[in-house]
Formats: structure tokens, C-alpha cells, sequence
């Protein structure tokens, strides 16, 4: 049965579930290492889950659908870096208040639009995979071969663009004149003020490339894993991505690699379920499992892991 | 020409006027030394100079040219520097990250660290600031991290300096290996502005010395005309004793008896390596060392605030190793924490309040679990008077008040509490030199009457001040102990830094054949 299990198409899976979660965990990377706590995550993944539904329906085009998820998430992380960084209100309180009016307004949209609650028409056009080989093969070599188009060439655009971004990301964070500044933004933001860096829109910027990348994950789910928008259909990811930026230490590809174990995890659960019968199992025990995990990894790690020393914080010049 | 002039400057905060009216030169290749107690607004005339405050008034001339300073980024573009009291340094980044942060040489954004770091060589091999320019700040020591600060300066480069309280870190030697970059820096044409509230120092270093209080220039001097006695008048606006006189020491019994303490820091590292000291009633026993030796795992373990691994604490017999904060207080343990702000008070309540902290379940504080308000503030009223605590009443917030204040409220709580022993930790960190006489004072007073001091001080002025016997700390162990009067700086400081093996050994060379023989 093992066998049955662990076939390539977990794997792939494993790397779709993670994909959502990684960009919007860079995303929170992105935030934080500015020194701006970035819960809002869920909320703006959920409303870039929306516009990307609802500009897919509108237009019939996927790509139209992930530029709107990207705007909305763009706009929607407007009004928590204003209120994070100019109103200097408290961070998580906004946070929550942006995550409570994304369930708000997409509900609301949904009966405006479309006149019903629960889930919209399937978008005309998905985001299909990049590539087209064929599968298999005789022998060992077939063997192999399915299991690297399976794991490797079996994605979506966002799908390898997550990874592009993780990539990108780390090496921008290390190695460019933005990076730098923004490490030390979110470590000691008076110390980047007393060299000449605009501390307020160095934030600004981290807080909306976050909010892109939360739409970007948002787009994700709707245009490349389930067709539609269902209210709520983000169920936590938001807060699971938070988790793996943890976990992965603040940095971008360390957030990335955290988002694959929990991509693993649920990609486990879904499989599971498949084999109800044999394990006799309540399915309601799988579905729990990456939130277990989360649980378990964040108690693991969270008293060793060392925040951003300016995280939360808003900056007070003077 | 001068290279900088402020021309009637002044900056009000609400309720506050932090600068009235200061105008003052500096001429190329000088160094003046603005002197003042804390709050005399010191920093907030360099704040405004290096941009990072806008002024209400008055004007700046930068090499006779007046300017606007609107920003950091235009007074560094200016040509001025400054290193600040708090160091501006990101701590998990590395030396050649923080000097050229927010002046990286780059090729279409990204960073040219090969150059970076060539360039941070240059600088520090032409003024003789030795650093490894790969390490991170957090693991340099405080002396190297100012290095750091100086050097970040010159790289943005700097014809100006200011140095805002750059001594009240270091040790001696590293404030004589200061003065000395100090005096490189002015060789090569730089102009230094030298924040302090040091006198010794201000002497030591200074071409001319303006003295600032409550917001206004006083006074201006050259080390030449004037003595400390009469800086410091200057300074406070009457006289000071710069030393209290202390009455021969009466010792009673042992109060304080602690045997091979083991203790870890936070990060689970050995901080305290087998400890052994007492106490006795009527002496003040000093523990000297730089910062970061153990002194605060110690202190901790006696008040009960962390866990010793190993060893033995005992207060007039009875064993206090496991004793809990609360316990030790009952067992009559008093504790003026390093950091007030911190530990010491509670900044959001009220006087009053701070003042019953810690007694606050006793009577007649409460009873049966009830506060009773006028018991409070008859005890509030009685010790603010006591302990001279300028305030207008006791219902006013701890964070209102100045620094010296504050630190008056925390020795008024947990002296007038009576213990057994007052353990003292830096009771003076961050006071001017009235606030220093008062808080010495009381200590001097509870040693008088018989009580055990323990004092962990890295300031040996207040050492040589206060303490009948001096145990030197250095990596967790005690390496020398001193009789009063015994060792002067020179020495201690030799120890301090680790004796024979350290690089920082004094040139005088008297102390040097000292090196062995501890413990
Ligand atoms: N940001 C601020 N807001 C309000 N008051 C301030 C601020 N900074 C300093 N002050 C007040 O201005 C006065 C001067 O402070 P400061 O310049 O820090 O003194 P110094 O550096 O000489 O110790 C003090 O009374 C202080 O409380
Ligand atoms: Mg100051």
C-alpha cells in the first residue's frame, strides 16, 4: 500500500499545495524583515482569490484574472501598511480587522455579483500547466522519467513562479543595496534613518510586495487548483504561511522549503483520504494533519527562532 | 572660518524647553566638549544638527554658509558625522554592512562587497581603527562596536564629529585608546564635538569646553583656567561634593555567604564560573569588571530573579539559592536593578505606586487582599520627601520624571523597605553628578547603619568611591580582590580586562609582572 502512496503524483501535489502557501510566507518574510507584522495575509489572500475569480469571469482570460488578484492584493495591503506605518496603529489589531473585512467583502461581492452565496461559476479559463511531455516509458528509465515530469514538469505558471520568487528573493535580500536596507529596516530602523533611508517607504514597499505576493497566492488557488471562488476557500493559509516564514527563519527560500513541508503534509491528507476503507481512519483525522503539524513545528521551533528586533514596532522619528 | 556655527538654536518639546537660544562654534581641527548634566539637552542640540530633529528657532552655518539640515542623509552629505549615546548599529549584520548602510558602492543595485570591504580597510588602516570587517556587530564587544560607529562616519565621510556620550561605555582603556583616535582624528583635519557629563574627561580631551543646563549655554571654559570643582558647579549651579566622605568601616557579622555559584546567561552559556564572596554587615563589598562578565547572573541569582546551576546562597545563615523574587525580599534582600526602566519601576503607574511595589501584600500597603489607598500615599508623601524625589505630587506617572528621579524613587522603594542587604547593580548608570552625590549618599548611609552593600559597578570612580573591599570579576570568575584604596584604575582595569593574557595591557608597565598569582 505504501507503494500506492508515495506515488510521483504525491510529490507533484505536495509542490502544488506548497505553492500558495510559499508566496504568501515570502510574502510575510518580505513584511516582517521591514519590521511590519503582516497577519493580514489570509484576508488579502482571500480577496486576490476574488478579483482573480471574478476578473476571470468578467474578461474569460486566467492571466487578466492574476494581474487583478495582484492589484487587489496590492490595494488591500495599501490600507494595512497606512495603518501600520503612517496611522502607526497597532499592527495585529489591523491585521485582524483586514482579515475580518476580506471574509466581509468577498461575501458581500459574491450576493452583489452574482446574486448567491457559497461558490462562483468555474473561470472560462484556467492557468494550465507549462508543459506537455508525455508520460512513462519502458523499464527503470520510464520509471524515472514519469517521476521527473510528475514532480518537475507537471505545473501551473504560479507554480514555478513561486519558486522563481523564492530564488529571487533570497538572493535580492542578501546581496542588493534593497536587501540590505531592508534587513536593517525591520532590525534597528533608527539606525537605517540616521544613514538617509526613508524608513516609511522602504515599509511601504516590503508591505506591498507582500500584499502582491498574497494575491499572487490567492490567484493560485482559484485560476490553477479549484476553478472557482468559494467563500473562505483561503481556510487558514494565510496563518499557515506565517508559520513557515518562521520556520524558515525569516529568509525567502528557508520560508519556501518550510511552505513544501506543509504542502507535503496536506498533499498526505488529500491522498490519504483515497484509501478511507483500508485505514480505517475518520476522514476528519486527515484534515487535521496540517494544522498538527503547524502546531507541533511552531512549538519546536518558535523560543530558538530570533524575530526581526523592530518587528511590530512602528517607527517614531525623533 | 569655523566649520560649524549654531546661532541661537532652540527646540521646545511640549512642555519642555530642551534648547533656549544655544549658539556656539567649532573651528577646524578643534575639539570642544559640550558639557552638561542629563537633560541639560546635550543631544538634542546634536539631534538637531545632524537633522534628525527639526529646530523652532535660530540658525546653522556649515563652513559660513547657512543651511537648513532637513535630514541625516544632507548633514552626512554635509560632512557631518555623529555617533549616538545608543549605538545606531544593526546588530545581525556585519561591520562592512553597517559602515556602508545607505552608502553602498553598487552596479545597478547590487551590492560591490569586494570594494565594500576594501574600502572599510582603507578607512580603518588610515586612522588606525583595527576591525574585522566580516564579523557581526552582535559579537564585538561595546569598545568595538563605537570603533564600528566612528569608522561608519568617516566612511560617509565625515569632516565633523559628534560623539554623544562616547565614554560611558567603555573602560579605561578603552576610553585612553578613544581620546587617542580622538586626537588622530583632529591631526587629520577633523573638528570633534565631545558629548559627556565626565569631568576627568572633558580635562583629558577637550581644546574648549561649553558647559549646557536646562537648555542653556552657560558657561564657556578651557581646561587650562578651570578645575573639576569648578566644571561641575557650572554644571549644577551650586556646589557638588564630587566625593562623599565616608566614615571608617564597622563590620559586623556575615550577612552575605555565597559558595561555588555556577549560574548560565540567557543563552545557556556559563556566565558565572564558581563564584565565592561575602558580605558583612556594615561594608560595602564592590564587584568591578567590564559589562557582560557575569555580574548580572550573579546579581540575578542573589535576588532570586534566575537559577544558579550550582552552589550555595546564604543570607545570615539561612539558604536563599532557590529562593524565589518574593522570597527574597521576605528574607530582606534589596535589589536596585542595572536597568530601571526595565526592572526597577514600573513606568506606567504612578509614584506612589512604584514606591509600594514588592511590599504591596503587606500592611498596612493592603489588608485581606485590599489596597488601602491612604496608607499608600502617607507612605508615598513621607519618602518623596525623604529621598528629595522632585515631583509635584506622588500621583504623577514614573515616567514623567528625569532620569535621576526615577533612580530616586527605586532607591527610596527598596532601602526604606530595611532590608538585611542591598544589592546594588550600577545604582548610578546614566546620573549626573548631583543625582551620583544623593544615590552614594544613601548607600553610604545604609552601610553606616550596619546594613551589607553589595555593589556591581563598572565605573570605577564609584568603586573607589564607595566600596571597602573591590573583587575584580573577569569571565565569570572573581580574578583579584583589593582592599579600599589598594589598587588605583590603572590596576583594576589591568584585571579587569584579564590580567597578563589581555592586549590591552597598560604601557606603564608597573602593573604588568602582575599577571599571575590569582586564585
Ligand atoms: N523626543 C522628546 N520628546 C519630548 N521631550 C524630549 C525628547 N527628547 C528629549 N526631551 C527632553 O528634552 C530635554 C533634553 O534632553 P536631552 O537632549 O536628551 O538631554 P541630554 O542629552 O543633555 O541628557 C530633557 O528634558 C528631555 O526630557
Ligand atoms: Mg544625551
Amino acid at each position: 500500500m505504501l507503494g500506492d502512496i508515495l506515488t510521483p503524483d504525491l510529490f507533484a501535489s505536495a509542490l502544488r499545495m506548497a505553492t500558495p502557501l510559499a508566496l504568501a510566507a515570502i510574502g510575510g518574510t518580505l513584511c516582517e524583515r521591514s519590521g511590519v507584522v503582516n497577519i493580514a495575509l489570509e484576508g488579502i489572500m482571500l480577496i486576490g482569490a476574488f478579483a482573480a475569480a471574478a476578473a476571470g469571469l468578467a474578461t474569460g482570460s486566467g492571466w487578466l484574472g492574476l494581474l487583478a488578484a495582484i492589484a487587489a492584493g496590492v490595494a488591500v495591503s495599501a490600507i494595512h501598511a497606512f495603518s501600520s506605518i503612517n496611522l502607526k496603529s497597532d499592527q495585529v489589531v489591523s491585521g485582524t480587522a483586514i482579515n475580518i473585512l476580506a471574509l466581509g467583502v468577498t461575501g458581500f461581492l459574491m450576493e452583489l455579483l452574482y446574486g448567491h452565496p457559497g461558490t462562483t461559476d468555474p473561470v472560462p479559463q484556467m492557468l494550465r500547466p507549462v508543459f506537455h511531455f508525455p508520460n512513462g516509458g519502458e523499464g527503470v528509465l520510464g520509471t524515472v522519467w514519469t517521476w521527473i515530469n510528475s514532480i518537475v514538469f507537471s505545473h501551473t505558471p504560479i507554480v514555478y513562479l513561486a519558486i522563481a520568487v523564492a530564488v529571487i528573493a533570497q538572493w535580492a535580500m542578501y546581496r542588493t543595496r534593497w536587501g540590505l536596507r531592508l534587513r536593517a529596516l525591520g532590525e534597528h530602523p533608527r539606525a537605517a534613518d540616521t544613514v538617509g533611508i526613508n524608513v516609511s517607504r522602504g515599509r511601504w514597499i516590503a508591505v506591498m510586495m507582500s500584499g502582491a505576493l498574497g494575491g499572487m497566492a490567492g490567484a493560485n488557488l482559484v485560476l490553477e487548483q479549484v476553478g472557482s471562488f468559494t467563500e473562505n476557500m483561503t481556510n487558514g493559509r494565510g496563518f499557515i504561511a506565517l508559520a513557515a516564514n518562521i520556520f524558515g527563519r525569516w529568509t525567502p527560500v528557508g520560508s519556501y522549503l518550510a511552505s513544501l513541508l506543509f504542502g507535503f503534509a496536506d498533499a498526505l491528507q488529500i491522498k490519504l483520504q483515497l484509501f478511507r476503507a483500508e485505514i480505517d481512519i475518520p476522514p476528519q483525522f486527515f484534515l487535521m494533519l496540517p494544522y498538527v503539524l503547524t502546531v507541533v513545528v511552531l512549538a519546536g521551533v518558535i523560543g530558538r527562532a530570533v524575530s526581526p528586533a523592530a518587528v511590530g514596532v512602528p517607527y517614531e522619528k525623533g | 572660518m569655523s566649520v560649524l556655527e549654531l546661532r541661537e538654536i532652540t527646540k521646545v518639546f511640549p512642555g519642555v524647553v530642551a534648547n533656549d537660544h544655544v549658539s556656539l562654534s567649532l573651528e577646524e581641527g578643534e575639539i570642544i566638549a559640550l558639557l552638561g548634566e542629563n537633560g541639560a539637552g546635550k543631544t538634542t542640540l546634536m539631534n538637531v544638527v545632524y537633522g534628525l530633529l527639526s529646530c523652532d528657532g535660530g540658525e546653522l552655518l556649515v563652513d559660513g554658509r547657512p543651511v537648513k539640515i532637513k535630514s541625516p542623509r544632507h548633514a552626512i552629505d554635509l560632512g557631518i558625522g555623529m555617533v549616538h549615546q545608543h549605538f545606531m548599529l544593526v546588530q545581525p549584520l556585519t561591520v562592512t554592512e553597517n559602515i556602508v548602510l545607505g552608502h553602498e558602492p553598487a552596479r545597478f543595485g547590487v551590492i560591490d562587497f569586494a570594494t565594500a570591504r576594501k574600502k572599510v580597510l582603507e578607512i580603518s588602516a588610515r586612522y588606525g581603527l583595527k576591525v574585522d570587517p566580516d564579523s557581526r556587530i552582535m559579537d564585538l564587544s561595546v569598545g568595538m562596536q563605537q570603533r564600528v560607529e566612528i569608522l561608519k562616519a568617516l566612511y560617509q565621510g565625515a569632516r565633523i564629529l559628534i560623539l554623544d556620550e562616547p565614554t560611558a561605555v567603555l573602560t579605561p582603556q578603552e576610553v585612553r585608546e578613544l581620546f587617542a583616535v580622538v586626537r588622530s582624528l583632529v591631526n587629520e583635519g577633523l573638528s570633534v564635538v565631545f558629548i559627556t557629563h565626565k569631568l576627568e574627561e572633558v580635562m583629558a580631551v577637550a581644546d574648549r569646553i561649553l558647559v549646557m543646563r536646562d537648555g542653556r549655554l552657560v558657561g564657556e571654559t578651557r581646561p587650562s583656567d578651570t578645575d573639576t570643582v569648578g566644571l561641575a558647579r557650572m554644571m549644577v549651579g551650586r556646589d557638588v561634593v564630587l566625593r562623599v566622605e565616608k566614615a571608617p568601616r564597622a563590620c559586623g557579622d556575615t550577612v552575605l555567604e555565597v559558595d561555588g555559584l555556577h549560574v548560565k546567561d540567557d543563552r545557556g552559556l556559563e556566565a558565572v564560573r564558581g563564584v565565592a564572596l561575602s558580605v558583612r554587615g556594615g561594608e560595602i563589598v564592590a564587584i568591578a569588571g567590564v559589562d557582560g562578565n557575569g555580574q548580572r547572573e550573579i546579581v540575578e541569582s542573589i535576588v532570586g530573579l534566575r537559577k544558579p546551576t550550582s552552589g550555595t546562597i546564604r543570607l545570615k545563615g539561612e539558604d536563599i539559592t532557590h529562593a524565589s523574587a518574593r522570597s527574597s525580599i521576605e528574607a530582606g534582600v534589596s535589589h536596585i536593578p542595572e536597568d530601571r526602566h526595565r526592572r526597577g519601576l514600573i513606568l506606567e503607574f504612578t509614584i506612589a505606586e512604584n514606591l509600594m511595589l514588592g511590599d504591596h501584600r503587606l500592611a498596612p500597603y493592603s489588608t485581606r487582599g485590599l489596597m488601602r489607598p491612604t496608607a499608600v500615599t502617607a507612605m508615598a508623601k513621607r519618602r518623596i520627601v525623604d529621598y528629595d524625589v522632585r515631583t509635584p505630587s506622588e500621583r504623577v506617572l514614573a515616567s514623567a520624571l528625569s532620569g535621576g528621579n526615577q533612580q530616586k524613587v527605586v532607591v527610596a522603594r527598596e532601602i526604606g523597605r530595611d532590608p538585611e542587604l542591598l544589592v546594588a547593580a550600577q545604582p548610578t548608570r546614566g546620573l549626573d553628578v548631583g543625582a551620583i552625590e544623593f544615590v552614594h549618599r544613601q548607600i553610604l548611609k545604609e552601610r553606616d547603619s550596619g546594613k551589607a552593600v553589595l555593589l556591581v559597578s563598572l565605573e570605577l570612580e564609584e568603586i573607589s568611591a564607595l566600596a571597602d573591599r573591590i573583587l575584580v570579576i573577569y569571565e565569570g570568575r572573581i580574578v583579584k580582590e583589593f582592599a579600599a584604596g589598594e589598587a588605583d584604575d590603572e590596576t583594576l582595569g589591568f584585571y579587569m580586562t584579564g590580567g597578563g593574557g589581555s592586549k590591552l595591557a597598560p604601557e606603564t608597565g608597573a602593573t604588568g609582572a602582575r599577571g599571575e598569582g590569582e586564585r
